[in-house]
């Protein structure tokens, strides 16, 4: 039975229409209890965010459609538009999705760092509106799983891609530890704030606000928790200063450069640091050649986030590969639970052969002791057993290697009826361990694991011995 | 069968190694294998560590007789020094440059005839090797300075370029590099400094006097002089920044000089 995505995200869709697809926070878990209540959906998930709302079912096959009507039911929306915007998805295509997602490989900001809480989060919905079983519990936890490798194991969201977080990290090329270091933040505008409030989230405590305007300064600094200081002390100011935020809505450079060599003659070779965000811009740029003086503006800073966007960008090729390794091992997993109930189920056949065939000879063994009783029944159970035993293997095989149809050939073989049934109890259970058992790297897309036998449950008895 | 040799060696594979593995990431722009580096050398320097004992055994004494045994334990030193620096402040990129010097040291020492130098059985039989202590530790600690200068003068280039590639190359901020330094041209300075005074000391109690004006003492002297002046800037006066950093690897330079050409 495949694993369905079904729905639109931002590379999909405009925000006009996944505003009024995405399903409220609230009542999620409601939604999710509909979703398995439909016909063919077994198991159940709807992954709603800004950016994205997707449902992801284990349901038996061709539930395309049901998935569609659930979406046209549940929200304000038309056929025409699911059948343009949204994308289908089945089995490997729908596991290395889910996989991406989780990992932000498919967010707009590349590794953005909120995805991964707002997966975990429907699955905690999933859980509550009871459609989450085996299967997509396995799938949820090794998503989770998936995505932590590839932020430790890749730079995919080491590089700072916002410009308030390329300054701070600046800052930190250059002074390493911020705490004891002095800001000056000279004009009061909103940028200035920003940045300020992520180098104040980043450990400094002690910041100066110079403005023109005298109130407009003092709020500011009472915001940040800083003290001010006026006008005509900048450069004085600047003296002590670490790390310089230029914000001024000044026409002109308010900060020139012989000025700033002047400064920087008391310091005694101390590294400055100016974040020049004003536009136009504060700083006379000729500051940047001063020795032990490093002057940033809005277009350095932005190239900055431009080389680091492109580093995310080639880490995200490493991660690329562990999302399809996984990808495969998960897949080998769910193909070994097809197995299961054939197994059992052919275990179960041939004891019952030999318990009619042990109840037909019974009589003409004559009186036996308890103990030889015993024994003879121990020995129909070795037989099975042992005609089993080789069978068994090959099939953990064909299994592993996608042979739904060796699968189905073996059902017919032995006159066992199909079981698409799965068990209603795997309903809503709590969260298991990862599930593989071997991880392979099985480089393959999933073949239609089916044919028929979709038991759910791992710990089926499949071992003779 | 020669251990001290066949350790020596391996040693010197191991360094090789370590740096060749500094080089992959560097060239390649991923990080993840760099992280053998240190185990590599840390390999190198035990067995350095053999090799030096198994000397000292089959010399009969302690194995800094001849200037390539000299600058073998300086080599070893200076790796011990590198591996504490790198665990104590995680300044990874340092292997980048203190293991060619490092290479640079065992080859030239591989390199040089091992005659012992005829030594006039001196007064004071324990001088000579103190004095040699005291240098040797120096100018490891000063190798320490040189690679936290040199890599501060890059930090600061690529800051100045607005091409800071700290996380890709895993360079330590210029508060690391100036910290390190500073901290590191204390102890080589002051250790020098000590070498000096035993070295001239040991010289009156061989030849009778303290100071002949030999090319020698006076590229020591003059070494010395600059360092002086690095050490007061940046001690004294409290200098910092990019200038400082060139003019101690000046004076690394000369050090390094006079070291390869005693």
């Amino acid at each position: 039975m495949p694993i369905y995505t079904y729905g639109m995200s931002h590379t999909s869709a405009p925000l006009e229409v996944r505003e009024r697809i995405a399903f409220p926070p609230d009542g999620l878990d409601l939604a999710v209890g509909r979703l398995v209540a439909t016909g063919p959906v077994r198991e159940g998930l709807i992954l709603s965010t800004c950016n994205r709302t997707e449902l992801v079912v284990h349901a038996r096959s061709g539930a395309a459609d049901s998935l569609k009507t659930f979406l046209l039911g549940e929200r304000q929306t038309a056929a025409k538009e699911l059948d343009r915007h949204c994308v289908l998805r089945t089995d490997g295509d729908a596991v290395r999705h889910l996989f991406r997602v989780a990992s932000s490989l498919d967010s707009m900001i590349l590794g953005e760092a909120q995805i991964l809480g707002q997966v975990k989060e429907a699955y905690a919905a999933a859980v509550r509106g009871r459609g989450i079983g085996t299967i997509l519990d396995a799938l949820l936890q090794r998503s989770f799983a998936v995505a932590k490798k590839v932020r430790t194991e890749t730079g995919v969201a080491r590089y700072p891609v916002s410009i308030a977080h390329a300054a701070v990290s600046l800052a930190r090329d250059i002074f390493g530890e911020l705490r004891d270091r002095v800001v000056l933040i000279v004009g009061a505008g909103k940028m200035a704030r920003l940045a300020a409030r992520h180098l104040i989230a980043s450990g400094v405590r002690t910041v100066v606000v110079v403005n023109r305007s005298h109130q407009r300064g003092a709020d500011l600094a009472q915001e940040l928790g800083g003290g001010t200081a006026p006008w005509e002390r900048l450069f004085e100011e600047m003296g002590k200063a670490d790390i310089v935020i230029a914000s001024t809505a000044a026409p002109h450079a308010v900060i020139g450069h012989d000025e700033v060599l002047r400064v920087s003659r008391t310091r005694r070779g101390k590294p400055l640091f100016f974040i020049d965000i004003a536009v136009p811009r504060d700083v006379d740029p000729r500051v940047n050649a001063i020795e032990n003086v490093y002057l940033y503006d809005v277009d350095d800073l932005q190239g900055v986030v431009r080389a680091n966007q492109e580093e995310r960008r080639h880490e995200a090729a490493t991660a690329e590969t562990i999302v399809l390794r996984e990808t495969a091992a998960y897949l080998e997993w769910l193909r070994s639970l097809d197995v299961a109930p054939l197994i059992t189920d052919l275990k179960a056949h041939f004891r019952n052969v030999g318990v009619q065939e042990m109840a037909r000879f019974r009589s003409r063994l004559g009186p036996l002791t308890p103990e030889q009783e015993g024994r003879v029944e121990e020995m129909t159970e070795a037989l099975v057993n042992k005609f089993l035993h080789h069978p068994i293997q090959a099939l953990k095989r064909a299994a592993a290697n996608g042979g739904g149809e060796t699968l189905s050939f073996l059902r017919e073989a032995f006159g066992l009826p199909e079981s698409d049934r799965r068990d209603p109890a795997d309903r809503g259970r709590q969260p298991r361990n990862d599930p593989d058992e071997s991880p392979g790297s099985v480089e393959r897309t999933a073949a239609e694991p089916g044919a028929g036998a979709a038991g759910t449950d791992p710990g089926a008895p499949d071992d003779p011995q | 069968m020669d251990w001290s040799l066949l350790l020596f060696r391996v040693a010197l594979l191991l360094y090789t190694l370590a740096f060749v593995n500094t080089l992959i990431p560097m060239l390649s722009g991923r990080r993840r294998t760099v992280r053998l580096t240190p185990w590599l050398a840390a390999a190198g320097a035990g067995a350095h560590t053999g090799a030096l004992v198994a000397l000292g055994i089959a010399l009969d004494r302690c194995p800094i007789g001849t200037l390539p045994e000299v600058l073998s334990v300086l080599a070893w030193t200076a790796i011990l020094l590198y591996l504490v620096i790198v665990w104590r402040y995680r300044i990874e990129v340092l292997h980048a440059i203190i293991l060619p010097l490092v290479l640079v040291v065992l080859f030239v020492s591989d390199l040089l005839p091992g005659q012992v130098v005829p030594v006039a059985a001196p007064l004071q039989p324990w001088l000579r090797p103190l004095h040699l202590f005291v240098i040797i530790l120096g100018v490891a600690a000063l190798f320490i300075t040189f690679a936290a200068s040199l890599l501060y003068v890059i930090v600061d280039r690529a800051l100045k370029a607005k091409r800071p590639a700290r996380f890709v190359l895993g360079l330590p901020s210029l508060d690391r590099c100036e910290s390190v330094g500073r901290t590191s041209l204390f102890w080589a300075y002051l250790l020098l400094t000590l070498g000096i005074i035993t070295g001239a000391i040991f010289s009156a109690s061989l030849y009778g006097h303290f100071w002949a004006w030999k090319p020698q003492e006076s590229l020591a002297i003059l070494s010395w002089i600059i360092l002086g002046v690095v050490v007061a800037a940046r001690l004294g006066w409290g200098w910092r920044g990019r200038k400082v950093a060139i003019l101690t690897i000046v004076g690394f330079a000369a050090v390094f000089l006079r070291m390869l050409g005693i």
